[in-house]
This record gives C-alpha cells, sequence and structure tokens, in this order.
C-alpha cells in the first residue's frame, strides 16, 4: 500500500514525538477520544507511556456510524499496549439534524460525542480531553472541529504540526500496527448529503466494505452509497489489479449481495472527502 | 437555450458530448449522469479497454473537460440480465 509518509530524521521525528509528551506532561491527566484509527491510536499509546495507567484514559463513543471492524481494532490496540479504555454509547442517529445529513452532518455528530464524552471524562478526574485531529485536517472540511472547540477538546497533534504522515511515521517507531491502517472515518461519510443516514443503509456499505476486504481488498477503499447504486472507491495503487474482468464481476457480487441492486467502480479510485467534491462542497 | 447551443445543463455538463468522446476513444458505452458523477456502461470489450491505465487517465481528463467531477463504470449483473424481459417484449422508449 502506498502511504504518504513525510520525510523527517530519525532525530526530527523523536523530538516531534518527545513534544507531545512534554504536551502530555504539562496537561495530564488525559482522556483521548478514542476511535482506534491512526492518529487516536497513537496518541493514546504516548499518552499511556507519558503518564502510565493513571494519567491516561482512552474513550470509545460506539454507535451505528462506528464500524465494527474499528472497534475491534481499538481494543486491539488498547490491550496490547495497556491502554486503559471507557465505553459509551452515542446516539446521534436519533437527532433528526444529524439523520438528515446536511453538509455540517460532523458536527451533530461530534456534538452529541463530546456531549457524552467530556463529562464521563471530567466525572474521572480527566480534565484534558483532547482528539485526534492532525495538522492536515486544518485544511479540509471538518465542521465536528467546532464541536471540539465549543467542548474545550484539545488537538495536540494540530498544534504541535503533526501531518498524518508525522503521525504515520512516530506510529511506526512506536511499532504500532496502526500506523499504515487506511484512514477509517465513520460510515456516514459514505453517504451523500442530503441523503438520509440510517442504520440499515449504513450495515449494507459496512457489508459491502467488508466482503470486498474478505476478497482481498486493502488500502483505502470506500463503498459510496448512491440508493440502488454502490459505486466502490478503490486505493489507486489497487485499482489496476482489480481492473480484469472476471475480479470486477468478484468486486460486483460482493457488494451486490451487501444488497445493492447495482455496483460500479470508480475510474479514479479512492479520495478523501470524494462526496464533498461531488456535492461542490469542496473544490475537485 | 436556443437549437444552435450545445446540450448541457447550468453546471456546464454535456453527458451525451461526453459519451461521444469516450467513443473516439474506442470504449462505445451508454453513459447515464448523476449530478457531477459520469456512471458509464461500456460494452466488455470496453471493460477490457480501461484495464489500461493510460486510457482511464484519458476518460477522466476528458469527464473533467466535460463538467463530470467522478467517473464510474457500472458492472452489468449477469444475474440481473436472466430476469430481463424476452427479446420480444417492447422496448423501453429510451
Amino acid at each position: 500500500m502506498a502511504l504518504e509518509l513525510d520525510t523527517l530524521s530519525e532525530a526530527e521525528l523523536a523530538a516531534k514525538t518527545e513534544a507531545l509528551a512534554a504536551w502530555m506532561r504539562a496537561n495530564a491527566p488525559v482522556a483521548i477520544g478514542y476511535s482506534g484509527g491512526v492518529d487516536s491510536a497513537f496518541l493514546a499509546v504516548v499518552a499511556r507511556r507519558t503518564l502510565g495507567a493513571e494519567g491516561a484514559l482512552a474513550i470509545i463513543g460506539r454507535s451505528a456510524s462506528y464500524p465494527e471492524v474499528q472497534w475491534a481494532t481499538a481494543r486491539e490496540v488498547a490491550q496490547r499496549f495497556d491502554v486503559p479504555v471507557l465505553e459509551l454509547d452515542t446516539a446521534e442517529l436519533d437527532d433528526p439534524r444529524y439523520a438528515a445529513n446536511p453538509n455540517n452532518r460532523c458536527y451533530y455528530c461530534k456534538t452529541e460525542l463530546w456531549s457524552k464524552l467530556v463529562p464521563a471524562a471530567r466525572a474521572r478526574g480527566f480534565d484534558t480531553i483532547i482528539d485526534g485531529t492532525n495538522a492536515d485536517d486544518l485544511g479540509d472540511w471538518r465542521p465536528g472541529a467546532q464541536a471540539a472547540r465549543e467542548h474545550g477538546v484539545a488537538s495536540p497533534l494540530a498544534a504541535l504540526g503533526f501531518s498524518k504522515g508525522h503521525v504515520r511515521l512516530a506510529s511506526r517507531a512506536l511499532e504500532l500496527p496502526t500506523w499504515q491502517q487506511p484512514s477509517s472515518p465513520c460510515l456516514s461519510s459514505r453517504v451523500p448529503y442530503g441523503t438520509e443516514v440510517t442504520s440499515e443503509r449504513l450495515r449494507q456499505i459496512e457489508r459491502a466494505e467488508a466482503a470486498l476486504r474478505r476478497l482481498g481488498v486493502e488500502g483505502d477503499l470506500r463503498v459510496r452509497y448512491h440508493d440502488e447504486l454502490a459505486r466502490v472507491e478503490l486505493a489507486r495503487a489497487e485499482l489496476a489489479g482489480w481492473m480484469e474482468p472476471a475480479r470486477l464481476a468478484m468486486l460486483r457480487d460482493a457488494v451486490s449481495e451487501a444488497g445493492f441492486a447495482r455496483v460500479a467502480v470508480d475510474l479514479r479510485g479512492f479520495r478523501s472527502g470524494s462526496l464533498n467534491v461531488l456535492h461542490g462542497v469542496t473544490p475537485a | 437555450m436556443t437549437p444552435d447551443e450545445p446540450r448541457g445543463d447550468r453546471s456546464g455538463r454535456n453527458a451525451s458530448a461526453l459519451a461521444a468522446a469516450i467513443a473516439e476513444l474506442g470504449i462505445p458505452c451508454a453513459l447515464e449522469a448523476r449530478g457531477g458523477l459520469a456512471l458509464l456502461l461500456p460494452t466488455s470489450e470496453g471493460v477490457a479497454a480501461l484495464q489500461v491505465d493510460e486510457t482511464r487517465r484519458a476518460v477522466l481528463a476528458l469527464a473533467k473537460q466535460h463538467g463530470f467531477t467522478h467517473v464510474a463504470i457500472e458492472l452489468p449483473n449477469d444475474r440481473r440480465k436472466s430476469s430481463t424481459p424476452p427479446t420480444d417484449a417492447p422496448l423501453p422508449s429510451d
């Protein structure tokens, strides 16, 4: 899988990670909004190593938009690195403003997440709550960041200039299994703005993506929901290998089995924020 | 729009012109426009042609020229085909 790993010398990388550890010490104890993704896993492990088990708490918000496979990774990483975990249920789909799927949907999701997570952390003595927003995210369309600010959530990776590539490099140095894991936003990111988000649709998308993984699809992968049509975005490095007719038929059958009447493969391949572009929220 | 103006919507997208341009690459296909998504329904020969990276890049460039941000190929479902009406059934008007 081709990853964007920013160039950084070993000494620079160590200095950057130490700056993060120093930030943690200055703000201890620290609770992390934890999904098991590349960024939050890195934060959780650095917090645990820096502050000990008493000073770090990884909090998972579980809901229908959180992929099961991601949940499994989150628990696996926490167990391996002895990170204390708290799991909470969140219910963003019960909020009609979220379910209607406006282009600031993430704001309502994160409002629900932080309104449950922040009090739970504070009740356990964790006044500093952090998320995995990195420096690359700052230039993207991220309405969820506003909810984090409103709840006093800090973003030390962004503040310290960690790009996604830096996080991957530093994670590799710490032997985190997530260092080469594809980015994994919530399942609702596969549903175009204006199309209602329902549990049933999210499960359909999740089934399709899981089936494609079982076929051997690696790297970034999204099954974009277009009503009866699933549009599959494969990592660009993977795309050429799947364009052979027999393999395309395998993709089609796997996605059809998940409940889509029509299946298409995107010729450009995976694009972060693809639906934002399709709907003119961000430029092509 | 006057009859002399090119066919297309306010976004500048022109599905029929794009289908014609892709056919000139040797990939005859039906094209369904879904907003900024051009959904191609190529023949099996067309699918085979799209295995070539350069051809896919050419199709993407054409789509961009014609106002589309996304291009995908639909993978025909043979099982679905088997339940289609017999050939002597009335054809849809379009």
